[in-house]
């Protein structure tokens, strides 16, 4: 078992897969993605993207390959491995039933 | 799980390349610059806000190098490298400190196998876990030849028909076995030499999983009708070192001129299930009487000479078959007992409700040697233990000495980010750096220390010895464990002074306040001091031991006398020829010049042996229960003059008393006091061993008493016969007290008993001053080792309190110069740092002093003739103390007082 990793860098790592779950991505435009689809909200202190793609792959949950980039230069493309699937759905599953719980207790009226 | 273990392993050994880092790094800001310039930003303006977007490059690309599987194992050989750099760069300190610990670490290593070994080991044979001792409660009557290592109710010796009655109806064992030692006579190619054999059961191989190294071993049915079956079975070593490993299957020995076949070779390794015995023939147990002439023990119930080792069954617990066993052992003694002469109530209670059978662990092996080198070996490791924590101290104060002069070094650390927790490893890594160079140079030592150690304990014959000089696993996972902990121990003493993130402003303060609290430092120095008075007592109580136990008088002068026994069996000598062959031995002796005296005895005298009985006084009326064991020798007529045992009342034996004439005995002091009140009063009474009327002696002489087992044990009550008037014959350790240095009529000896018959195998020639430190070898050697500990400590102790003297007195090199300046002299200088040296010391002795009573309270068992609080050895170890502390303290004081006052001053 994975040792249980503390809430904000949980959060990261499934963020990261989640953003890569469709297709490879490199590290830009995960970061891109990441910030567009939270309406800016989430914004991933760029250092610590690549620490956090790095442990990732070490993990053996995604993988990375040298490919072309947009706009045809080399760059290092991110995709899942089929450990990273699992623990993705994984960490979805654990994520909602811990927003669950969360919304359970807010919206209650005492 | 493990495609994540799998993946962790493989970057392990990949990792990852530096640049794809940077390119990826680089890359990222390429493609942020290119999205700002696409917004509009000049090229220069978009790359700098692509810059401070992603923040510090370095940190990030340190950050990922530190997410690598391999990093902790990076970083660790990165404190290894500078702990190696800190080492190297005090390499006085260094080698003083790797030396301390060497030495520690390597005495430790060399005792602690000793232990290991007559201890921990289990016998060299299959699933020794299953092995138990068998040991029996309850009365015994007849004749038991022990071989040592009995307890009250655990008498380890058995009759042959018990074991063949236990080994056949039993259910709880899946094999008994049972051997017995003895010594026999072996003619190989004409030359004769004595021997140690093992008597063993046929089974005794197979159930012990011992495999033929050459031939085969014995099987069940070699446990023939007695005597029928004269086969032997060869010790490995014996064959290697005797034989040369040559085919000997098959081919013929003489063992007490009886031709026996050799049937192979044991297995390398294997020596008898007891341990600590080391025979080096075996032969089966039903060939006793060849081994043993003088005994008959086969069909005798009443013979008690073997001992029993069991396997039990699987899964079967030692008190599950002690229970299983018991009944058996009640019915058998139940049988046996309807054959015992006294058929009274008590002696039925005694011999058969009291009768019970233990069942015992025996994964060791049976050891009557165990029992004999248990104390001296556990007071001994005692020892190490305090050399091993005084070393430990000693480094620790080194290394707080060491670190004073690093606080800079640590300070600017701090000052440049690094954690406490960096620190701390660093620290722990310089000290297990020196840990491990020691331990290292202690293993490398303690192999040959051991080696010399072994030699020196079997000091005379050919080595042979249940120690062997190897280092096995437990040793060795023994000694890193004990390295580990005395490397975190005295690495925390400097980390618990750096380990401190406020040392920066500690530093401003000036050089006060570092190199460890004055208090730790005094504490260091009392316990260095105390440690080793501590070893030096025990050394003084040691030898001063030694030295009584030598100089303790027999009751006989012990110089100028030569021993050596002769069994004339052993050459193949039949029970009626012993006795004449063995005048005939006595007789050539004394013919020799440079002899003054020849005298022989069956009861070996000061060799821890004896040959005691009951006897029946005629006139005599015992008070009831009275169990009065008598010393029995039979000797020959010239043995108490040889030896020179003053007479006190009648006469000495002389030639006229022969095997025809009157049977005669001379009894000591003690025999005459206790049963007739004084010398006198004993001659004429009629002495004998209880319903043996054949053994009927009269007394015609009173001798003084003398010591007899040993020079620790008061004489006992002894009545001595002669040999020549024996029930039976017995081999005899004959005694020459010649004009000249013993050792060189030991020559001539030899050659007149070759000339007398040049199968006659002399056995142990030795003087008697040999015999006696033979004897004592215990004490010796925990006198031997506790000077070299005491030593030791007492040098540790000197370099340990230099090393702190000689730092806090550069220390006080300000406050010196300027009680110069106002006018001290340089003596006064002297004499303020050597008060306070001998303060601490003295405060330290008067604390250990009474702990030193209480610890040697333990050893006082193995002490003779001096007292736990002997003041001279007390007296002593202050004295070296002293000495050693004045020497420590004056080098720096000199050093300091010679200081030139305007200097020390100007210094920081």
């Amino acid at each position: 078992m994975p040792p249980p990793s503390d809430l904000l860098q949980g959060t990261l790592d499934m963020l990261i897969l989640k953003s890569i779950a469709l297709r490879a991505e490199h590290g830009w435009a995960i970061s891109q993605r990441i910030q567009q689809i939270s309406n800016d909200v989430l914004q991933i202190g760029q250092g610590s993207l690549y620490p956090a793609l790095h442990r990732l792959e070490y993990k053996g949950w995604i993988r990375a390959q040298w490919g072309a980039s947009e706009n045809n230069r080399r760059a290092r493309y991110y995709s899942l491995t089929a450990a990273g699937k699992k623990q993705l759905e994984a960490e979805l599953e654990n994520w909602q039933r811990l927003t669950g719980a969360v919304n359970l207790v807010l919206n209650s009226s005492f | 799980m493990f495609t994540e273990l799998g993946s962790r392993i493989k970057f392990f050994f990949a990792g990852k390349k530096r640049l794809e880092v940077d390119e990826e790094i680089r890359f990222h800001l390429e493609r942020e610059a290119e999205e700002n310039m696409a917004r509009g930003m000049t090229p220069e303006e978009a790359r700098r806000r692509a810059a401070i977007a992603f923040g510090g490059k370095e940190r990030a690309r340190e950050e990922c190098r530190e997410q690598r599987p391999s990093w902790t194992l990076e970083s660790l050989w990165r404190d290894l490298r500078y702990g190696l750099r800190g080492l190297g760069r005090n390499p006085m300190f260094t080698a003083v400190a790797v030396l301390t610990l060497a030495l520690a670490i390597g005495a430790n290593t060399t005792i602690f196998s000793l232990l290991d070994q007559a201890l921990m080991q289990a016998l060299p044979v299959k699933n020794p876990g299953e092995l138990v001792v068998l040991s029996f409660a309850g009365s015994s009557s007849g004749h038991t030849e022990s071989h040592g290592g009995n307890s009250e109710g655990h008498r380890h010796e058995f009759s042959y028909p018990m074991y063949k009655d236990l080994r056949d109806r039993n259910s709880v064992f899946s094999g008994l076995i049972g051997s017995a030692p003895a010594s026999a006579g072996l003619t190989w190619n004409d030359r004769a030499e004595g021997v140690s054999v093992e008597m063993v059961s046929g089974n005794y191989f197979n159930v012990l999983g011992v495999q033929a190294a050459a031939g085969r071993l014995f099987v069940a049915s070699d446990e023939t009708a007695p005597g029928s079956n004269p086969v032997a079975v060869l010790n490995f070593d014996y064959w290697k070192s005797h034989l040369a490993e040559a085919p000997v299957t098959g081919k013929t020995i003489l063992v007490n001129g009886t031709p026996f076949t050799i049937l192979g070779v044991a297995a390398p390794g294997f020596h008898s299930m007891v341990w600590g015995q080391l025979p080096e023939i075996y032969v089966p147990l039903t060939m006793q009487k060849t081994i043993q002439p003088e005994w008959d023990y086969l069909n005798d119930h009443k013979s008690y000479w073997m001992d029993i080792v069991g396997r039990l069954k699987p899964n079967l617990s030692p008190s599950q078959a002690e229970a299983g066993i018991n009944t058996l052992f009640t019915a058998l003694r139940t049988e046996e007992f309807k054959l015992l002469n006294d058929q009274s109530a008590s002696a039925k209670k005694a011999f058969i409700t009291n009768g019970h059978l233990n069942l015992e662990a025996g994964a060791r092996g049976f050891s009557p040697m165990r029992d004999s080198v248990q104390t001296p070996l556990t007071i001994i490791m005692g020892m190490v233990l305090l050399v091993i924590l005084m070393a430990v101290v000693n480094v620790a104060s080194l290394l707080l000495v060491r670190a004073a002069t690093r606080a800079r070094e640590f300070s600017v650390r701090y000052a440049l980010g690094a954690t406490s927790g960096q620190v701390l490893r660093q620290l722990l890594a310089e000290g297990t750096l020196l840990g491990l160079a020691g331990a290292a140079i202690g293993l490398a030592l303690a192999p040959e220390a051991l080696r010399l150690l072994i030699r020196w304990m079997s000091s005379t014959d050919n080595g042979d010895h249940a120690f062997s000089a190897t280092l096995d696993w437990r040793v060795l996972v023994f000694t890193i464990l004990a390295t580990l902990v005395a490397s975190l121990l005295f690495s925390l003493a400097p980390a618990a002074q750096f380990w401190n993130p406020k040392l920066a402003e500690a530093l401003h303060q000036g050089r006060g306040g570092t190199g460890g609290s004055l208090r730790f430092r005094r504490t260091c120095v009392a316990l260095q001091i105390g440690f080793s008075l501590l070893l030096i007592v025990a050394a003084g109580l040691f030898v001063r031991t030694i030295s009584n136990l030598r100089n303790v008088n027999a009751g006989f002068p012990t110089d100028h006398l030569l021993a050596f026994n002769l069994n004339p069996a052993l050459a193949g000598y039949s029970a009626a020829g012993v006795a004449p062959v063995e005048q005939r031995v006595l007789d050539a002796v004394a013919g020799l010049p440079g002899i003054r005296a020849v005298g022989a005895t069956n009861d070996e005298d000061l060799a821890d042996d004896g040959v005691s009985g009951d006897v029946l006084v005629a006139g005599y009326t015992p008070p009831p229960n009275d169990d009065y064991d008598v010393e029995l020798p039979w000797v020959s007529d010239g043995y108490l003059q040889t030896l020179g045992i003053p007479l006190l009342a009648g006469r000495y034996f002389n030639a006229g008393d022969t095997a025809t004439s009157t049977k005669v005995a001379i009894v000591n002091q003690s025999f005459a006091n206790h049963f007739f009140g004084s010398a006198g009063a004993a001659l004429g009474h009629h002495v004998s061993r209880p319903r043996r009327p054949q053994t009927d002696a009269m007394i015609i002489g009173v001798v003084q008493d003398v010591k007899h087992e040993s020079v620790r044990e008061p004489p006992h009550p002894t009545s001595y016969t002669l040999f020549a008037q024996a029930e039976r014959t017995t081999g005899l350790i004959y005694y020459v007290r010649t004009w000249q240095d013993p050792d060189a009529a030991a020559k001539s000896i030899r050659a007149a008993i070759t000339n007398l018959d040049s199968k006659l195998i002399m056995g142990n020639l030795t003087t008697m001053r040999d015999e006696i430190d033979m004897n004592l070898m215990a004490e010796r050697t925990i006198a031997l080792l506790a000077t070299a500990f005491g030593i030791l400590a007492t040098v540790l102790a000197g370099i340990g309190l230099y090393g702190i003297l000689a730092y806090s007195t550069a220390q006080r090199t300000r406050e010196i110069g300027i009680r110069m300046a106002l006018g001290a002299r340089r003596a006064t200088v002297v004499r303020l740092i050597l008060w306070e040296v001998m303060v601490l010391a003295g405060g330290a002795i008067l604390v250990t002093i009474p702990i030193a009573i209480l610890a040697t309270r333990a050893v006082r068992s193995q002490l003779f003739g001096v007292s736990i609080a002997d003041p001279v050895v007390y007296g002593a170890g202050i004295a070296i103390i002293c000495l050693v502390a004045g020497l420590a303290g004056f080098v720096p004081a000199r050093r300091a007082a010679t200081v030139d006052p305007a200097r020390a001053l100007r210094t920081d």
